[in-house]
């Protein structure tokens, strides 16, 4: 079972609707905030794909809503990735609330790559797949 | 029948590979027969996506031990069954030597 990779972020007050909770768009944003975290790790930040002659569109997303977050509630991001059977990216996502462990929403996100002038890619390249692999390693860690 | 007798034989390879799009693509309600051999596989024939396509990219490798490159050679290949058919033809020949 691979672990997650965990980062924490405060509702904001501009982002509860006007029935008190959170807007269901921000979860998706909260999704990236997790990835980006991640990312960031292994050198594979956006502008890091872009500076090798990739991109990684995203082409599915998945969330289930569990229970709504407030404002001002401190929320725990953990994401993981999935070990890639063909040439896409799939990140797995649970958002709880710190205070009570509640699990607020859980998700996915697919990522194919590309080439930056728009060609899709059959298989990963190496490049990306070494750092990928490493990726892997750190979230199988104990 | 082996991989081998089915590559040589057009029918049979066109109807193994229908039925693999269909099993690997979990394409629900869809028969071999509803698949024409001549229309698209991608968008306005039987609506496939990239993703689709890339899960067929390892099914055709796990079946046949064929590769398809990049994104060219698969607008070459996911024409139609029929340019299927060919396509994993032409390049089994080149891997099994049938």
């Amino acid at each position: 079972m691979m672990r997650y990779d965990e980062t924490e972020i405060i509702v904001r007050f501009q982002e509860v609707d006007e029935w008190g909770i959170a807007w269901h768009g921000h979860y998706i944003g909260w999704f990236e905030v997790g990835r980006m975290e991640l990312l960031r790790k292994f050198d594979l930040l956006p502008r890091q794909f872009s500076a090798m002659g990739y991109i990684a569109p995203v082409v599915n997303l998945k969330c289930d809503f569990k229970e709504p977050a407030l404002s001002g509630d401190h929320l725990v991001i953990r994401t993981t990735v999935l070990k890639p059977e063909k040439a896409a990216l799939t990140f797995c996502f649970e958002i709880y609330r710190k205070e009570d462990q509640k699990l607020l929403a859980k998700g996915e996100t697919t990522q194919v790559l590309m080439t930056t002038d728009g060609k899709l890619l059959y298989y990963i390249p190496n490049e990306i797949k070494d750092k990928i692999d490493s990726m892997i390693q750190y979230l199988n860690q104990p | 029948m082996r991989v081998e007798e089915i590559i040589n034989d057009r029918d049979a390879l066109n109807l193994f590979l229908k039925e693999l799009i269909i099993r690997t693509l979990k394409l629900e309600g869809i028969t071999p027969q509803d698949i024409e051999d001549d229309a698209p596989l991608f968008k306005e024939g039987l609506g496939l996506d990239s993703l689709d396509a890339l899960e067929l990219v390892v099914a055709l490798e796990k079946n046949f031990k064929i590769t398809i490159p990049d994104e060219h050679v698969g607008r070459e290949a996911f024409a139609s069954i029929n340019a299927l058919v060919t396509y994993v033809q032409r390049e089994s020949k080149n891997q099994l030597n049938v």
